[in-house]
């Protein structure tokens, strides 16, 4: 696992990781992202206080890592639901909401050439983040909002990663 | 081949030929039935386009990289991004095109080095596993 204290993308550098041979679960991990992103470079609010991290997967087929990623928000569902009793829903294959709000991103980014070449999947979930911009308030909360109280993302995150660990099992060979 | 057959007072205009992958069209008067073998080598009723896609999508993976001057979509999705020029000299393994597919972004990359020599295609198309995205010089 690699930490950093702010990085640009933690799916841009487990990508270059992955590029240059880095191994399936290495993990990168950030408190602050400055172009953290989702689909279609759309811009993921990732200030100090959310938890942003990006795995590197084991190599499988694209229909599989689709799976993967609907799994991924899953977990994170779970992870809400059992850690902290909250009811969140998730709004298929990779974004979790909470009373109607997004809480947590998942973006899986793949190098496709004649096979799949690498994968990474980015999770941004918003933990404790006082509060958002103007123009997210109305679309965005986040778990100390929700809870009013601050939560341990290191907990979070081991928890995600045992689950994905886990799930990935059920889905490969 | 073609034939006419007669059931009851119906005449049924019967024509049978055999298409590419083996698939068999079965035309009577203007409307058309496919058939192909399973792999118990018996015939069965085939849904024509559903067939074409099951292929490209089974094939997929492989058909990028196939041919040294064409770079194919390996996936089906949305173009999101289109990497390099015509006119661009590319290397192997040098990304060409983004793709959104599953809700997943995908970098596309060329197995071959080359120039670009035509773009097949343009931002927010929807291309099919198989398609030709690049030509190559």
């Amino acid at each position: 696992m690699e930490k950093f204290k702010t990085i640009s993308s933690t799916n841009q550098k487990a990508k270059e990781l992955a590029k240059n041979g880095a191994g399936p679960w290495t993990v990168i991990v950030a408190e602050k992202q400055t172009q953290g992103r989702g689909k279609k470079k759309s811009l993921w609010y990732s200030p100090s206080g959310g938890l942003y991290f990006s795995v590197v997967l084991p190599k499988s087929n694209i229909e599989d890592l689709q799976t993967l990623t609907a799994l991924a928000a899953f977990i994170i569902a779970k992870t809400l639901k059992e850690s902290f009793g909250l009811e969140p829903l998730i709004k298929l294959p990779n974004d979790v909401l909470l009373n109607g709000k997004k809480i947590a991103g998942i973006l899986t980014e793949n190098v496709v050439g004649k096979e799949v070449k690498s994968s990474v999947m980015g999770v941004g979930l918003n933990t404790n983040i006082e509060s958002f911009p103007k123009e997210l308030e109305k679309t965005s909360t986040s778990l100390k909002m929700e809870l009013g109280r601050k939560i341990d993302n290191s907990f979070i995150l081991e928890e995600i990663l045992k689950g994905l660990k886990e799930q990935l099992k059920t889905i490969s060979q | 081949m073609e034939t006419e057959i007669k059931i009851g007072d119906k005449t049924y205009k019967v024509e049978v030929g055999e298409m590419e992958k083996g698939i068999i069209r079965v035309r009577i008067n203007d409307q058309d039935y496919y058939f192909s073998q399973n792999k118990f080598g018996e015939l069965v009723s085939v849904d024509k386009k559903q067939d074409e896609q099951v292929s490209c999508e089974e094939n997929g993976l492989l058909l990028n990289g196939l041919s040294e001057n064409e770079i194919r979509s390996p996936i089906a999705g949305v173009i999101s991004g289109i990497e390099v020029k015509k006119g661009d000299e590319i290397k192997q393994g040098q990304k060409v095109v983004t793709l959104i597919a599953m809700k997943m972004e995908n970098e596309i990359i060329s197995e071959v080095s080359g120039v670009v020599k035509e773009i097949k295609v343009k931002k927010d198309q929807f291309v099919n596993g198989g398609d030709v995205l690049i030509f190559l010089d």
